[in-house]
């Protein structure tokens, strides 16, 4: 599903993505400064591959996605995936593919936006994710949003000679619903 | 023959992805075959199984026909193994891995256990410690993986204490992770290591426990 227009603070909006805009991040995503802590580099860029998963993630009941927009412009995005229904649980994630931008707080307004989407549209009773370690900045961000450790899961995977570990993450509907 | 290519092996795709015969000392673990959907079928529409575990089994009921072709799409999986676990001749559970493929995936060269399951009208026997301990000789013994994954449900006591027993260690610990029988219930994510497997395991549980000497390089 794609997800409607969430306005926030300090100029972030999460906002219904487009073709043009996965196509845009998939640009960000085979650079080095985006993604230290993210993928690894290496994608279909067909533009027809980009159609094809822009349709299957637009009709995919399981996931909620969003573009991420600072004053009006297009900087990343976020989403609620694998989304269990029974359990009423889902996983979340977020992208910031305008590097420039990092350390002004649009990661945490993003997260604060989605999360108040899960719990007062979705009614999802708990979210979780998983960062890297390192991955300060979005592990932060995360915390900000209420998100707490409940494990951690060692030498994840392996970049620029070092081993990785990964934080796990979860955050409950405050009224337990 | 001087000048000639030496020709490489080809290996057998669909030998990977339904597993071949690992044997036990009560239990193996086969290739599942068509005369095994009805009792596939029949455990993944039992409650004690739903209920034992963190999400559905290999899949949800469904019709024999579904059940085939379910099972000829696993032959064809690409990052997935799944086993008939056979006693005495008689099928009594089933069990699967995934494992990534891509080059640099977070989690690589792990195996992550999607499903084990026992029949329950043959739990407390035993059976189930003797399969996984096979099971866990495949990934370690003979694919090698780094490490090995599960996630169980906090009140699934029969599976943790068989996982303790094979050397795993809880790494997370997800607060009302899982829903079913009217209840929220925790679910723990579990990992153990190919290093942890030689140390408690290495001696007594090799695939072929008499090494080849050097001699026979010769």
């Amino acid at each position: 599903m794609l997800g409607p227009r969430l306005e926030g603070e300090r100029g972030v909006t999460l906002i219904t993505p487009t073709l043009d805009h996965v196509k845009r991040n998939w640009e960000w995503m085979t650079q080095p400064e985006a993604t230290r802590f993210w993928g690894v580099r290496a994608l279909d860029l067909r533009p027809e591959h980009a159609e094809k998963r822009f349709k299957e993630n637009a009709a995919d009941r399981t996931l909620v996605s969003w573009t991420i927009a600072l004053d009006g412009e297009q900087v990343g995005m976020t989403g609620l995936f694998d989304i269990d229904w029974i359990t009423r649980d889902a996983e979340s994630g977020i992208f910031i593919g305008r590097h420039d931008l990092y350390g002004r707080g649009i990661a945490s307004e993003a997260i604060r936006l989605r999360t108040r989407f899960a719990w007062d549209e979705l009614r999802l009773h708990r979210v979780h994710n998983w960062i890297a370690v390192r991955n300060r900045g979005s592990r932060r961000a995360n915390e900000k949003a209420g998100y707490r450790q409940m494990g951690r899961f060692t030498r994840s995977w392996y970049r620029s000679g070092q081993w990785h570990d990964e934080w796990l993450g979860e955050l409950l509907h405050p009224d337990g619903v | 023959m001087m000048g000639a290519k030496r020709r490489r092996r080809s290996w057998p795709d669909n030998a990977r992805m339904l597993g071949g015969i690992v044997r036990g000392k009560r239990t193996s673990l086969r290739v599942p075959t068509e005369a095994d959907v009805a009792g596939l079928a029949r455990l993944s529409a039992e409650m004690r199984v739903r209920g034992a575990l963190t999400r559905a089994y290999w899949d949800e009921p469904a019709m024999p026909a579904t059940w085939k072709e379910r099972l000829a799409k696993q032959s064809e999986e690409k990052t997935s193994v799944l086993w008939a676990i056979e006693s005495d001749g008689a099928l009594i559970g089933s069990c699967r891995i995934e494992f990534s493929i891509d080059p640099g995936q977070f989690g690589s060269d792990g195996m992550g256990i999607t499903h084990f399951t026992i029949d329950p009208d043959r739990w407390r026997q035993g059976l189930g410690s003797d399969a996984a301990l096979t099971l866990h000789r495949w990934i370690f013994d003979i694919v090698h993986a780094r490490f090995a994954h599960t996630e169980l449900a906090a009140h699934n006591t029969g599976a943790l204490r068989i996982a303790e027993r094979l050397g795993y260690e809880t790494y997370a610990r997800g607060t009302d992770a899982h829903y079913g029988d009217g209840r929220y219930v925790d679910g723990l994510q579990l990992r153990m290591e190919l290093a942890t497997w030689d140390e408690r395991w290495g001696a007594t549980e090799r695939e072929y426990p008499v090494p080849l000497g050097d001699e026979l390089e010769a």
